[in-house]
């Protein structure tokens, strides 16, 4: 009876060693904050949407042009070094948002600190350890949130949901504050990610504790090893017992891991839930692709085609390989390829065309009625070079339509100059 | 659901377990899961190489073109396993299963229901959501998608062969030589939808999850494990996180290759501890599809047949090919490179300092030390394979004597060995370390080769005895014994 006294004594004991390790504990810390400082919902100004007062807290209803919203407080110098650890506490808040949190010090006050995507705030209280926060040090002047449709995951159009955000607090080092944003870090929300299909582990959360897994395996491992010696289990015994803890560990994990997965399901639901795929196709994250694709493939089906025989290609261009090569799925059935990819010195056919979207490298030049990579111009090349080693002829490119972000350029028979 | 879309999928279904059912007329334990999870995935290649074959001209009514050819294959091969198993039946080897105690049923059930779960949420996740991951559209949907809008098929060639191309009916784009298995099964999905509906499109991957499962769990069965074990290897084969979400987020070809490649693994263990041909044939099938799938099941495809070809040979014999693959290794370090035939891959040239393959591209040979903590966090750190990678590596030690006699674990070890020597060779000594440490790749080409590990795991677990662990009471020796 002692012996099974004593192994759960020194499992607690381990399990609290193993946790206080990711948890960043400052073991003379004290177990509650010594100081805390409230910072309610309502003395926060909105500086971007639209929010009004609602007792203590912030009814956010609306966000700005840009589809975000912001709201900022201002402080009297507080020290960064006493105030290691934020709360924050909203309301209703959409899971198709992401919340970052950005400050401003007074060594600096005409810069904001790059704002850092912090916790999905839940239901409940979120607890966010400023010390791995970059920048957080020095006098802070000012401090704020600003909320914006989830990257790479949420539809712009149907991001935003009014919300209210209740409070926010900042407190000293504590047992309580170190484990609490320990828990935030391991059992929050995380949405689905394009990189989720290759690795579940890389979040855009700053002030991420170290993961989970290992220090579970080491607190079973220890916990094994201390029950193994107190408690005299013989060496045969020792293995299949180890296979079970194992298993219970694979079970807690699981657990962890199917409530994260209904949480990136419940975001799922949200968006597309009861509506017609017609309606659910239009839902991406990146409309703007979807609808330059659609307009021109309009535009093609309005125009003949030059050679009846011949089918159209496209050789698309755009600021990064995500948005050409979506742009290019969105094109189909139009033949379209990525100008990016072009390796050979000619361009031979007519009815080609160069569909140029957003930033990109390629610029239209006029005066020579052809299209210029910036990118590829070596110091002290002349332009024309460039186009006569890229090109076989120049003056072939002539604007056929554009609208708004979307250029499109044809190949037609070179022009005499 | 459609009528048309209905019998898209029984068809194949129905071709797939008759074909399995051709191979395996001995209705061991867990045969009917087995013909079902191999039904299921193999009817689902079929359904694709119906298309390939029958519907390139009429890509838009694919399905009406091969629904009649591939039904009558499945009558044909289903007449063959119905006249093959009754032969069979008076040989049947399947012994009286003994009830399981009410905790097991619990647990089973348990198991059972935790699977369901995440399939629920997959499910909804694949009906509800637009196709989500980027080489979901960009590698493999982009052909499925232009061939089905287009009407008919059109050739995907390099870029420089695009722009020189004189009639304008060939397509391009990065990812031109990738197989085309996978958009072949979303253009005969397509054709039963009538229409480019993604989520209907996607389904298959549940159906392939779904078919993994039970493809295991039967040939687990087959291979001696209780029902109880077999579950529970199936619950934590079917709970690995990125398995799960290469199901929700449809689209990627890597758990076709896992699935496939571990049917492969199965079949050929069953070939190794029961000399049974059908098996091997089996085994084969698997194994020569995988190239039709990714680029990278060529490798897989090579591995194995290397694997399980020096596996096979007489010991003298392996004497000579050892020596023949070292005068190979030999001559090729004197002269400075060497240029092999691989098939699925073209002529690859391999120096001491790069590696040309003429599908994919030049990769050169270096060590990248930050690629090592991007493997580390990826097998261990990350929440990707739980406890996965800390385990197998215990569990080959813990039952080291089992893996000495075993010959099935044997020879699964040293093709696990093998491949995952490549992997290690490719992320940490070549061009493709980026991937490692950017984390977009690595996991998915291990995922190619965690159910073959499991696999070995069960063959090395399913004679050990829980009960004195759970009981506190001394253990027993193991329970049964294999043939080595």
């Amino acid at each position: 009876m002692i012996r099974r006294f004593v192994c759960i004594v020194v499992i607690a004991l381990i399990w609290l060693i193993v946790l206080a390790w990711p948890a960043g504990l400052a073991w003379e810390s004290p177990l509650v904050p010594k100081q805390q400082m409230t910072l309610d919902a309502r003395d926060f100004r909105v500086v971007r949407g639209a929010g009004v007062e609602d007792g203590a807290s912030l009814r956010i209803g609306s966000v700005g042009d840009d589809g975000s919203a912001l709201q900022a407080m201002p402080l009297r110098r507080v020290h960064a070094d006493d105030f290691s650890v934020l709360r924050y506490r909203f309301d209703g808040f959409p899971r198709t948002l992401e919340l970052s949190f950005f400050f401003r010090r007074a060594d600096s006050p005409a810069d904001v600190e790059p704002a850092v995507t912090v916790p999905w705030p839940g239901d409940g209280w979120q607890t966010l350890d400023l010390r791995k926060v970059p920048g957080w040090r020095g006098d802070i002047i000012e401090l704020g949130f600003a909320e914006y449709a989830t990257p790479q995951i949420a539809p712009p159009n149907v991001a935003f949901k009014p919300f209210r955000f209740d409070r926010a607090e900042l407190s000293s080092p504590s047992w309580r504050g170190s484990f609490a944003a320990l828990y935030t870090s391991w059992f929050g929300y995380t949405p689905w990610a394009l990189v989720s299909i290759s690795a579940l582990g890389p979040q855009r959360e700053v002030a991420q504790a170290p993961p989970l897994l290992p220090f579970a395996m080491l607190g079973v491992v220890l916990s094994l090893a201390a029950a193994a010696v107190v408690l005299r289990w013989s060496r045969k015994s020792i293995a299949g017992r180890a296979i079970v803890a194992f298993a219970a560990l694979w079970i807690v994990l699981d657990l962890v891991w199917l409530g994260d997965l209904y949480s990136k399901h419940v975001f799922t639901e949200n968006v597309y839930a009861g509506r017609p795929w017609s309606e659910r196709e239009q839902l991406v994250p990146d409309p703007d692709i979807a609808q330059a694709a659609a307009q021109v493939r309009n535009y093609f089906a309005t125009q003949p085609s030059l050679h009846q025989n011949l089918s159209r290609r496209i050789l698309v261009g755009a600021e990064s390989k995500y948005v050409f090569l979506k742009l290019i799925y969105e094109l189909l059935p139009l033949n379209a390829a990525p100008i990016q990819q072009l390796t050979v010195s000619r361009l031979p056919l007519n009815d080609t065309f160069v569909l140029l979207f957003g930033d990109t490298q390629w610029h239209y030049d006029e005066a020579h009625g052809t299209l210029l990579d910036e990118h590829a111009l070596p110091p002290g090349v002349s332009a024309d070079s460039i186009y006569q080693d890229r090109f076989e002829h120049a003056d072939r490119f002539e604007p056929v339509w554009e609208s708004g972000d979307v250029h499109l350029y044809a190949l037609r028979e070179a022009r005499q100059r | 659901m459609s009528f048309a879309l209905a019998f898209a999928w029984l068809i194949p279904c129905a071709a797939g377990v008759a074909v399995y059912a051709a191979f395996d007329a001995r209705r061991e334990s867990g045969y009917w899961a087995t013909a079902f999870g191999y039904g299921l995935v193999l009817g689902l290649l079929f359904a694709a190489a119906a298309s390939d074959l029958l519907a390139r001209a009429d890509t838009a009514h694919a399905m009406a073109h091969a629904w009649l050819p591939l039904t009558a294959f499945a009558l044909i091969v289903g007449t063959v396993a119905w006249r093959r198993s009754r032969a069979r039946a008076a040989a049947s080897t399947t012994a009286p299963s003994q009830k399981m105690e009410k905790w097991k049923i619990a647990l089973f059930c348990a198991a059972l229901a935790s699977l369901a779960w995440r399939a629920i949420f997959a499910l909804r996740e694949i009906l509800l959501r637009p196709t989500f991951p980027w080489d979901a559209w960009d590698a493999w949907a982009v052909k499925s998608k232009a061939w089905f809008l287009l009407g008919h098929y059109a050739p995907f060639v390099p870029m420089g062969q695009w722009i020189a191309g004189t009639s304008g009916e060939s397509y391009s784009g990065p990812a031109w030589s990738y197989p085309a298995a996978l958009a072949w099964l979303q253009v005969w999905f397509a054709s039963a939808v009538g229409g480019w509906i993604e989520p209907l499109i996607n389904l298959p991957w549940l159906a392939l999850w779904i078919g993994m499962l039970f493809g295991h769990y039967g040939q687990w069965r087959a291979l001696g494990l209780t029902r109880m074990r077999a579950m529970a290897f199936v619950y934590f084969l079917g709970s690995l996180p990125l398995v799960t979400v290469h199901v929700a987020l449809a689209g990627y070809a890597d758990l076709w290759i896992a699935t496939i490649f571990g049917f492969a693994v199965l079949a050929w263990a069953r070939w190794l501890e029961q000399r049974d041909r059908n098996q091997l044939a089996l085994a084969c099938l698997c194994v020569l599809s995988l190239p039709w799938i990714k680029l990278e099941g060529a490798v897989w495809m090579l591995i194995f047949v290397g694997v399980a070809g020096y596996g096979s040979l007489p010991r003298q014999w392996r004497r000579y090919a050892m020596g023949v693959i070292v005068a190979i290794v030999a001559i090729g370090a004197l002269i400075g490179h060497l240029k092999v035939p691989l098939f699925g891959l073209g002529w690859v040239n391999i120096s001491l300092h790069a590696i040309e393959i003429p599908v994919i591209g030049t990769l050169a040979i270096a060590f990248h030390p930050r690629a090592v903590a991007g493997a580390v966090a990826s097998l261990f750190t990350q929440p990707n394979w739980h406890l996965l990678w800390y385990l197998a590596p215990l569990i080959v030690i813990w039952r080291w004597r089992q893996f000495h006699e075993l010959r099935a674990a044997r020879a699964l070890g040293a093709l696990l060995a093998a491949s995952l020597a490549f992997l290690g060779f490719l992320f940490l000594f070549t061009d493709a370390a980026r991937w490692a440490e950017s984390y977009s790749a690595i996991n998915r080409l291990v995922m190619h080769v965690v159910p073959a590990l499991f696999t070995m795991l069960a063959l090395l677990l399913r004679d050990v005895d829980f009960r004195p662990a759970l009981l506190g009471i001394a253990p027993k020796s193991d329970a049964r014994s294999h043939p080595a």
